[in-house]
């Protein structure tokens, strides 16, 4: 994607009063938002956290089937380091594509020095990893992406 | 000099800690609840980390999710600010234990000062004069009747665990004593989860007369002068100014001598604030301390030119104060407003919302602390503190004018807010002529409503 493009999506919204677009092009998603008029002046709060991504690369297989359903959120119930796997020499807890059951554990969040475990709470496909292991989470993070069952 | 510091609170105190931290080329990170996602603390920040839902037990005072914020952001401290955590021993204690400095006393000045009942003890002791009164707690009736006869009514009851004012009950006779002793205990019980009492003369119309601390970690105390906060409203401050205008020189000196003696006898470091009684022949009495940085500390700010939340910082990092008690000269007169978002036509009652309309006084002579904005929701989880107008003139009767102006053009719609209380407070004969005890409000609440 390039400026231009990303200035035809921005008027393509402009033009048609949308307040949130999200585009999907040869491996590459971008989520564009805007504030709508009235709405609290701070609207220009970006980002903070620098471990926050608004720009994620989405694996081939999900494209369609993100398009047909609405996918939920799985969020981090606190603060910490996540991590995929039970160890560093393990392999990770659930994959892209795997069939989830709600309370499987789906990683874990370290946090002071304490490994929790964090579980699913609801059943489907696993169709996106958001977070990269390793990297710390903040309260409500979104960290897997669900298709329920 | 710490490169990176965690700031663990809200509001404009969060905000005023970021401020102190930019212009020491401290990188700055904020915590901060789901309900203030928009806040200017976050967006003035460095770094920000979520840390919990809006409630202050979820999130401002979730220590295992602030100190895991701390530790993935790989803070060298954190300041507490006031109120939240900032006199919990166990947070100060559980910083230290994950090698990260706590920005304030020991925790164990904290813990010893946080004592009501102790800290009136070790004061005793140091030689500060304190109130008469019990000198444990107090266990049974027949106990309380026996300190009653002793010091002679009337008499205040005290939790030891306790704090702006609950558990607090004035008794004038044995009857009363009997009732008052037993609900105070149960008050205590649920607001602080410790029954312990103990029992003080009451003193009639005083003044709260409270001294400004500094103090390094290599045994130097400074006083920083005094602030007059004697205008409170069920024993929350409302108007603090310094000078006080019932203080002489010669006061002024005994007071801040015992203020120093206090803070030496705990080896207290940080900064803190000695809190007095003053009665109406002149008298002191030590009331308690507070072991952190206070809400009115702009007051001494003004006059005296030191930045309080820098030299926090600074004592913390391990420097030496660069002032001695010489160098603090006194320079004109502030005086600060706290404006709430509450309805002072309805009992005060809280009134969260929207703003829709601000405006924020400004010229000559004015400071305003605020993290409210244009746009702000004013969540129902918090205080309701929305900002502190803080005027600082050459002397009394200049700030009086100088603060009236700025109240009037302070705009804050359609929110109820305490600025029209404060200016009958200004236009008070009792508030200008400088004499008024803390029944100030009590008694101007009545001659507003004798006159409906």
């Amino acid at each position: 994607m390039n400026i231009k493009e990303i200035k035809e999506m921005i008027a393509l919204m402009n033009e048609n009063n949308l307040l949130e677009l999200e585009i999907e092009k040869e491996g590459m998603r971008i989520r564009l938002k805007k504030e709508s008029p009235g709405s609290d002046e701070s609207a220009k709060i970006v980002s903070v956290p620098q471990f926050s991504v608004t720009q994620e690369a989405a694996s081939p297989q999900t494209q369609k089937e993100e398009a047909a359903k609405k996918l939920i959120e799985v969020k981090a119930p606190m603060v910490g380091t996540f991590y995929r796997s039970p160890s560093p020499e393990s392999p990770p807890f659930v994959e892209v594509g795997q069939n989830i059951d709600a309370g499987q554990v789906v990683c874990i969040i370290e946090a002071m020095k304490l490994m929790n475990e964090i579980k699913s709470e609801v059943r489907g496909k696993l169709v996106e990893v958001l977070i990269e292991n390793g990297h710390p989470v903040e309260f409500g993070q979104a960290l897997f992406l669900i298709e329920p069952a | 000099m710490f490169s990176k510091i965690l700031i663990a609170n809200r509001g404009e105190i969060a905000l005023r800690i970021i401020r102190a931290c930019k212009e020491l080329n401290i990188r700055t990170v904020a915590v901060y609840s789901e309900a203030d996602r928009r806040s200017l603390h976050v967006r003035f920040a460095d770094e920000a980390v979520c840390i919990g839902s809006g409630p202050s037990a979820n999130s401002y005072l979730n220590i295992p999710s602030i100190i895991s914020a701390a530790e993935i952001t790989d803070v060298e401290a954190v300041h507490p600010g006031y109120g939240f955590l900032a006199e919990n021993a166990h947070f100060a204690e559980i910083c230290e234990s994950c090698q990260i400095k706590f920005i304030g006393p020991s925790p164990h000045s904290i813990r010893l000062m946080g004592d009501k009942m102790v800290a009136r003890e070790t004061m005793r002791k140091a030689g500060l004069p304190i109130t008469p009164g019990s000198t444990a707690m107090v266990k049974s009736k027949e106990e309380a009747l026996r300190i009653a006869h002793r010091i002679k009514y009337p008499l205040i009851i005290k939790a030891a665990a306790g704090g702006g004012g609950k558990g607090m009950r004035i008794c004038h006779n044995d009857v009363r004593l009997i009732s008052a002793l037993m609900t105070a205990q149960a008050e205590a019980e649920a607001s602080f989860g410790n029954s312990d009492v103990y029992i003080e003369k009451y003193i009639d119309e005083p003044r709260h007369i409270e001294f400004q601390i500094v103090a390094d970690k290599y045994g130097r105390v400074v006083h920083l002068r005094e602030r007059d906060c004697s205008i409170q409203r069920r024993h929350q401050k409302l108007v603090e100014e310094s000078p006080s205008p019932a203080l002489d020189s010669k006061l002024r000196k005994k007071m801040g001598e015992m203020a120093i003696r206090g803070a030496k006898a705990v080896n207290y470091h940080n900064v803190g604030t000695m809190e007095f009684l003053l009665d109406k022949k002149g008298e002191f009495y030590f009331m308690e301390m507070n072991t952190r940085v206070q809400v009115e500390h702009p007051v001494t700010e003004m006059v005296t030119g030191i930045d309080l939340i820098k030299e926090q910082i600074k004592i913390s990092a391990g420097e030496k104060l660069s002032f001695q008690q010489d160098d603090i000269k006194i320079n004109g007169h502030a005086i600060e407003c706290r404006i709430n978002a509450e309805d002072p036509n309805n009992h005060f009652i809280p009134c969260p919302g929207k703003i829709e309309t601000l405006n924020l006084p400004g010229g000559p002579n004015v400071r305003v602390d605020t993290h409210i904005y244009q746009g702000f929701t004013i969540s129902p989880y918090y205080d309701s503190m929305l900002a502190k107008l803080i005027i600082h003139a050459k002397n009394r009767k200049e700030a009086i004018k100088s603060m009236k102006r700025a109240l009037d053009e302070f705009i804050i719609e359609p929110i109820k807010t305490t600025i029209p209380f404060h200016k009958q407070v200004l236009d008070s004969q009792s508030f200008i002529s400088g004499r008024f005890s803390t029944h100030f409000i009590e008694n101007l609440l009545q001659e507003s409503e004798t006159e409906e």
